[in-house]
């Protein structure tokens, strides 16, 4: 193979680059490397001959920063169920599935930047298919629950010649017609469905562990109930889950959505089939919304139609938009915050104040909570673009570049 | 050489379309196998509603050349780029390129053959460092989707790594290897204009569409960028049609020119010719003090 590369091609090249004979030249107009927010305005500098210095001792800091992250939630996501109560494991199983649905709409909606009202349609497929192919139709649970998630995958797919061809906020219209379908069909299919009152979820049973609290279960002298089980369950789902979607954002397919959502045209001439792609993230995250059904119908043990009304999906967006808009770490954090609060209001009401008892006429903790995270989220429009997760990396960022200066300044003349 | 644009893996992505086109077999970094081909625009008719942006213009680009569109604003530069590349579909007329008609494909479709193009307003991903952007230059020639990249097959791994090497290599030859982990939106003009060339040509084309690559550049910056496509030009051979308002530029890197004036070729041939040409002077300065030419300019 015989053809000139172009970097042989063109040695002598005045180009600024070529310019800058060696990286540890002093630059001394240079900047502070990392500047703190990609939407600060690019300060005006010959930024390619930056030698960018600090780069090399960022990342085995970061590599041990990131394992003791991961060492220490673990220990603490296996610890939680010896010590809280069934209380705060309801509330903490919620919040990861919540946070396996936020993963989903945020690789449609913050990735891709397609709206999706439709969200809460979706996880009520995956947790009444799982109902009914695991009590009707009599399928293994966790055949049943891999099942309701293809079917979520499925019904995505059968409205995906609608998302591959709506942009944003008009398939945010065309979805919303998704949540009044479900709605009729949750209410008045009772022979699938129950009709009102919905009905009973078997538990899940893996390989020979029933998630269900009869047959007793005692660790370390803490009685295992179906919570304890499930969070486990929960744990991994959520883990797999976020792992998946973050090698789909970092990879090819990643680049690509961001790509539709900044610039479709440009998407398109690069050789991104636009359509397609939009339909397959749609199917994608309708399969996340399918997985977070099962797992929130697997904690209420019980399914209903009035949960997987237009509010959840709201809520999933507001989840989204206060995590951060296309991360995952942003949805996982969204979730969190979202789920919580209202179960915190509930919990504390008699001791906070404006929050009344349920039922006691005044501000419910439920209203309560979502008057609180609509403000969250004009919070978080205002002062907060990246939303909770782009926080946590910009507090990040300055640490680990003040921990960088300390070690191996270059020229500190140059932090400006 | 390793096998670097070798398509492997993946037969998930693209199933049929891309058999039509030839296997990338050699060095990344040279035009396809059977080379550069012949652009051919004919007869080509524009009209949104009422108004006709381009009435059937025909002008043929030389394998190998660097061919200048010009003309004052409104002209249909840009009408005829979108056209090329895909994005607005002719109300008549024709393009092929190397055996296939363009006109009737879709823009994902037009890159498949190996047409690249740059906008005249920068459209890269402020928010993605610059060696993502190029990155998705590579979209065509990689394989990796939803599944492979969620589980983080090998195969997806090893994509990504011997076409980030090649990233890197286009990145240094377009003089922004400095900035690869930088974030495109924290990068001056200029520098952004040339990552946009560089993810064009980490697109690997055969025919390179510019859309005012110098706009908005000081002298310095327009002389580096001429430089750059010239030296594209010489080491990879492929064939570069650019929209340019700059004559300076125009004139020194341009093997051919066509004009356009309301839509209309006014003019086609070498720079020189086309610089005396009466027509394209008065399109330019005005007909004053002079017959017209029956052109119901205002």
């Amino acid at each position: 193979m015989s053809e000139p590369t172009p970097t042989a091609a063109t040695p002598g090249r005045d180009s600024p680059a070529a310019g800058t004979p060696e990286p540890g030249a002093p630059a001394p107009s240079t900047p502070a490397p990392s500047t703190p927010a990609p939407s600060t305005p690019a300060p005006s500098t010959p930024a390619l001959s930056t030698p960018w210095p600090a780069r090399g001792t960022a990342r085995p800091l970061r590599a041990v920063l990131r394992l003791a992250v991961l060492a220490v939630s673990v220990m603490v996501s296996v610890a939680v169920p010896f010590y809280l109560e069934g209380f705060w494991l309801q509330t903490g199983l919620f919040a990861m599935s919540a946070a396996i649905g936020a993963i989903g709409i945020n690789l449609l909606t913050g990735a891709t930047g397609q709206l999706s009202l439709g969200h809460a349609f979706f996880l009520a497929v995956g947790a009444y298919s799982y109902v009914f192919l695991s009590t009707d139709l009599g399928l293994p649970t966790p055949l049943a629950a891999v099942a309701a998630v293809i079917v979520a995958g499925v019904s995505g797919g059968l409205f995906s010649p609608i998302a591959g061809r709506l942009r944003g906020a008009y398939l945010g219209i065309a979805t919303l017609a998704l949540i009044f379908v479900g709605q009729h069909i949750l209410f008045n299919a009772e022979p699938v469905t129950g009709g009102f009152n919905g009905r009973p979820v078997p538990p899940m049973e893996l390989f020979g562990l029933v998630f269900a609290d009869t047959p007793e279960l005692v660790v370390l002298n803490v009685p295992f109930g179906s919570l304890e089980r499930l969070w486990f369950l929960g744990i991994a789902l959520l883990a797999g889950a976020a792992v998946f979607a973050r090698g789909v954002l970092r990879g090819r397919p990643g680049l690509a959505m961001n790509t539709i959502r900044d610039h479709e045209i440009a998407a398109g001439v690069m050789g991104v089939p636009v359509a397609r792609y939009r339909a397959g993230v749609f199917v994608l995250s309708s399969m996340y919304g399918g997985l977070a059904g099962v797992l929130v119908a697997l904690v209420f043990q019980q399914v209903v139609p009035d949960y997987f009304g237009m509010l959840l999906s709201l809520d999933y967006l507001a989840m989204i938009v206060i995590g951060g808009l296309g991360s995952v770490a942003g949805a996982v954090a969204g979730a969190a915050f979202v789920s919580l609060l209202p179960q915190l209001l509930t919990r504390y009401s008699d001791a906070l104040p404006l929050v009344a008892e349920p039922g006691s006429g005044g501000v419910s903790p439920a209203e309560a909570a979502r008057i609180l995270y609509g403000a969250a989220v004009v919070a978080v429009v205002l002062f907060l673009p990246g939303g909770l997760a782009g926080l946590a990396t910009r507090l990040g960022r300055v640490r680990l570049k003040e921990l960088r200066w300390a070690k191996s300044a270059p020229a500190p003349a140059s932090r400006r | 050489m390793d096998g670097m644009t070798h398509r492997r893996g993946e037969p998930r992505a693209h199933p049929t379309r891309r058999r039509r086109i030839p296997l990338r077999n050699q060095p990344v970094g040279t035009a396809a196998g059977d080379g550069p081909a012949e652009l051919v625009v004919s007869e080509v008719t524009v009209r949104f509603a009422g108004l006709t942006a381009l009435d059937a213009v025909s002008f043929t680009v030389a394998p190998g050349s660097v061919h200048a569109l010009i003309g004052p604003n409104g002209a249909g530069k840009s009408t005829c780029f979108n056209v090329l590349s895909g994005v607005y579909r002719a109300t008549s007329g024709g393009v092929r390129f190397g055996g296939a008609e363009l006109t009737s494909l879709r823009p994902h479709q037009v890159a498949a053959l190996g047409v690249a193009r740059t906008f005249q307003n920068i459209a890269l991903s402020p928010h993605l460092t610059v060696r993502d952007n190029l990155m998705l230059g590579r979209h065509r020639l990689t394989r990796a989707g939803f599944v492979s990249a969620g589980l983080r097959l090998p195969t997806a791994r090893r994509e990504a790594v011997r076409h980030g090497a090649r990233v890197a290599e286009i990145a240094e030859f377009a003089g922004v290897g400095d900035a690869l982990s930088i974030p495109v939106g924290l990068l001056p003009y200029g520098v952004q204009k040339r990552v946009e060339l560089a993810r064009a040509l980490c697109m690997e084309p055969r025919l390179l569409l510019l859309d005012e690559p110098v706009a908005g550049m000081n002298g310095g910056e327009r002389r580096e960028m001429a430089g750059l496509i010239e030296s594209v030009r010489e080491s990879l051979g492929i064939s570069i049609l650019l929209v340019e308002h700059d004559m300076g530029v125009v004139m020194r890197i341009a093997d051919a020119v066509t004009v356009l004036d309301f839509g209309r070729r006014i003019a086609d041939g070498p720079p020189e010719e086309v610089q005396r040409d009466p027509e394209v002077i008065r399109a330019y300065l005005g007909d004053y003090g002079r017959p017209s030419g029956g052109r119901g300019q205002a």
